[in-house]
């Protein structure tokens, strides 16, 4: 059980992609002005929006950015973070005392107005949403992860495999890794929680990813003057985007993770 | 504390300043886009390449980088922020007339959320499991998952068109920031009372509190008299990165109600690569986390006795 849900969610991915490889999603952009606004149906699932799109396949195409932003995240975060981590713990002075500086600068900027700076340097998509994400978030991995080391470096099993001649690589991998993956797997679910948020967040703002292919924050602001007449329009990208988070955060509950 | 660290950490504090302001110069300077074509192109000017670069010498654009941030910094602390390059007004006027609109909303959102954050955080802890209890942990879930502008608009669907409350776009400048101070303030009450009962469930596991019991003080005055410390404590730790990061919170409720603030202003700088704005506020928002973190902290110092 210890890893459905995060098992559950690699599937619903793969399922989303294959869902849209395959084309049986229905083309996002096909507009039909013979039939706007039309309610939910066999053909359309959700109904259709004032151009006569598909709103269904419109909010499944518009998870691409978000599972994007959430990839990179993942990566990019936890890849540096643990690095910067190891480093804190580990390295030469100087440079230990350089990048716990950064660490705790980078804690304290806020993403949206970090995202808002990037999307003005690079202009705006989901590289620039990621880099803020990225910016931000590799900060509370690696002091988590320095943290860890220091309390694992202690140990006395981290000492045998020190005297026993155990190369660093191997004794981070076999000691090191598995006592921080807990508190990095609860940090994991809510970064990637606030990945998706804050994309659909920029997209409504208008500096999420180019205005053309759907997003969910872009759809709730192209379809906000129909949220009194027409609800479902505004609720459907607002209700994938939420059940989405949640499904984050409950999936990479520290519990889950941490020892029985 | 002695008077050479306070001076120690005010120039570390400094050094930092001019570290973020440096870097956010060098960034926006690295832009693909050059201001000037974007306002020739905004304007309509049939331009040849002398005006471009009578507009380039007017920005200060034809020099070189480090002399242009020397410049900058100058005119900064002298409170000379430069023209807006597309519309061609001071920008600390501007900056002048939109910053109450984002304080009021800031300030205003972060008090309120402080005042019921705290009372429901006491009662959450006060009653273990109860609907204080439960109530907060699922505000603190939606303040994590939920994007604010959805719950902007859900807001002015319920009380502005439903209910006919409040008249959010046509009315007084109280009635316009009133639904983006409760949006701010519906983001930060389910940390601040997870926060607060953690600091006062702490105290009922101290023997100090059974000994008030055992005088025969009812549980709820107990905790009251003699967590309101401890509470308040945890509370200012985990308000100052709150208050750092309200700068971003704003800036969602005053787009979604169309707020005349700062941040508004701040997005229409993004779209149209203007320096001269953007400067300045990222300037801005560094000096405000800074004055926030440290204030935090050295608050913490002062009614801490354990912290010394």
């Amino acid at each position: 059980m210890k890893w459905g849900l995060p098992c559950a969610a690699l599937v619903a991915v793969i399922a989303l992609m294959l869902l849209i490889g395959s084309g049986r999603m229905g083309d996002p952009h096909a507009i039909d002005l013979g039939n706007r606004l039309a309610a939910p149906s066999l053909t359309h699932l959700l109904g259709t929006d004032h151009l006569g799109r598909d709103l269904a396949s419109r909010v499944i195409w518009g998870a691409v950015p978000s599972v994007m932003a959430i990839a990179i995240v993942l990566a990019a975060g936890i890849g540096f973070g643990v690095t910067a981590g190891g480093v804190i713990a580990l390295g030469p002075r100087p440079l230990r005392q350089a990048v716990s500086w950064l660490a705790e600068t980078a804690l304290a900027v806020p993403t949206l107005v970090t995202a808002l700076v990037l999307s003005a340097a690079f202009g705006a998509g989901v590289w620039s949403v990621a880099a803020a994400l990225v910016a931000t978030s590799w900060a509370p991995y690696a002091l988590a992860s320095a943290a860890l080391f220091d309390r694992a470096r202690a140990e006395p099993y981290w000492q045998a495999s020190q005297a026993l001649g155990v190369s660093l690589p191997a004794a981070l991998r076999r000691h090191m890794l598995p006592n921080a993956w807990p508190a990095i797997g609860a940090l994991a679910g809510a970064d990637a929680g606030r990945a998706v948020v804050l994309v659909a967040s920029l997209g409504f703002i208008g500096l999420s990813a180019d205005t053309g292919r759907p997003e969910w924050g872009a759809m709730v602001f192209e379809y906000r003057m129909f949220l009194f007449t027409e609800p479902r329009l505004v609720l459907a990208p607002i209700l994938a985007c939420a059940l989405t988070t949640v499904f984050l955060h409950v999936g990479f509950d520290r519990h889950r993770f941490g020892p029985r | 504390m002695s008077a050479t660290q306070t001076l120690q950490d005010i120039g570390r504090l400094a050094l930092s300043w001019l570290a973020v302001c440096a870097a956010a110069f060098v960034l926006l300077r690295l832009m693909p886009g050059d201001p000037v074509e974007v306002f020739l192109a905004h304007v309509n000017i049939q331009s040849g390449p002398d005006i471009a670069a009578e507009y380039r010498a007017q920005w200060g654009l034809d020099r070189s980088i480090g002399a242009q941030f020397l410049r900058w910094l100058l005119g900064f602390v002298t409170l000379d922020w430069g023209v807006s390059f597309e519309t061609g007004r001071s920008v600390a006027a501007e900056f002048s007339a939109r910053l109450p609109y984002s304080m009021a909303i800031g300030f205003g959102g972060m008090a309120l959320a402080v005042c019921l954050g705290f009372m429901l955080g006491f009662y959450a802890a006060h009653r273990h499991g109860g609907w204080a209890d439960r109530g907060s942990r699922l505000l603190a879930v939606a303040g994590q998952t939920l994007p604010a502008f959805a719950v902007g608009l859900v807001l002015l669907w319920v009380l502005g068109v439903q209910l006919r409350w409040i008249n959010a776009f046509g009315g007084g400048a109280l009635e316009r920031i009133l639904l983006p101070t409760l949006l701010v303030a519906f983001f930060s009450i389910g940390s601040i009372a997870r926060l607060t009962r953690a600091g006062f469930m702490e105290v009922k596991t101290s023997p100090y509190y059974r000994t008030a019991l055992a005088k025969g003080r009812s549980e709820i005055a107990a905790l009251w008299h003699h967590g309101f410390a401890a509470g308040g404590l945890t509370l200012i730790a985990g308000l100052a990165p709150e208050l750092a990061w309200i700068v971003g919170g704003t800036a969602t409720a005053e787009i979604v109600f169309g707020v005349p603030g700062l941040s508004e202003r701040v997005v229409q700088a993004v779209n149209q690569r203007d320096y001269a704005v953007l400067q300045p506020y990222i300037a801005l928002v560094a000096i405000w986390i800074m004055l926030v973190l440290n204030g935090g902290r050295m608050l913490r110092k002062f009614w801490d006795p354990r912290l010394v």
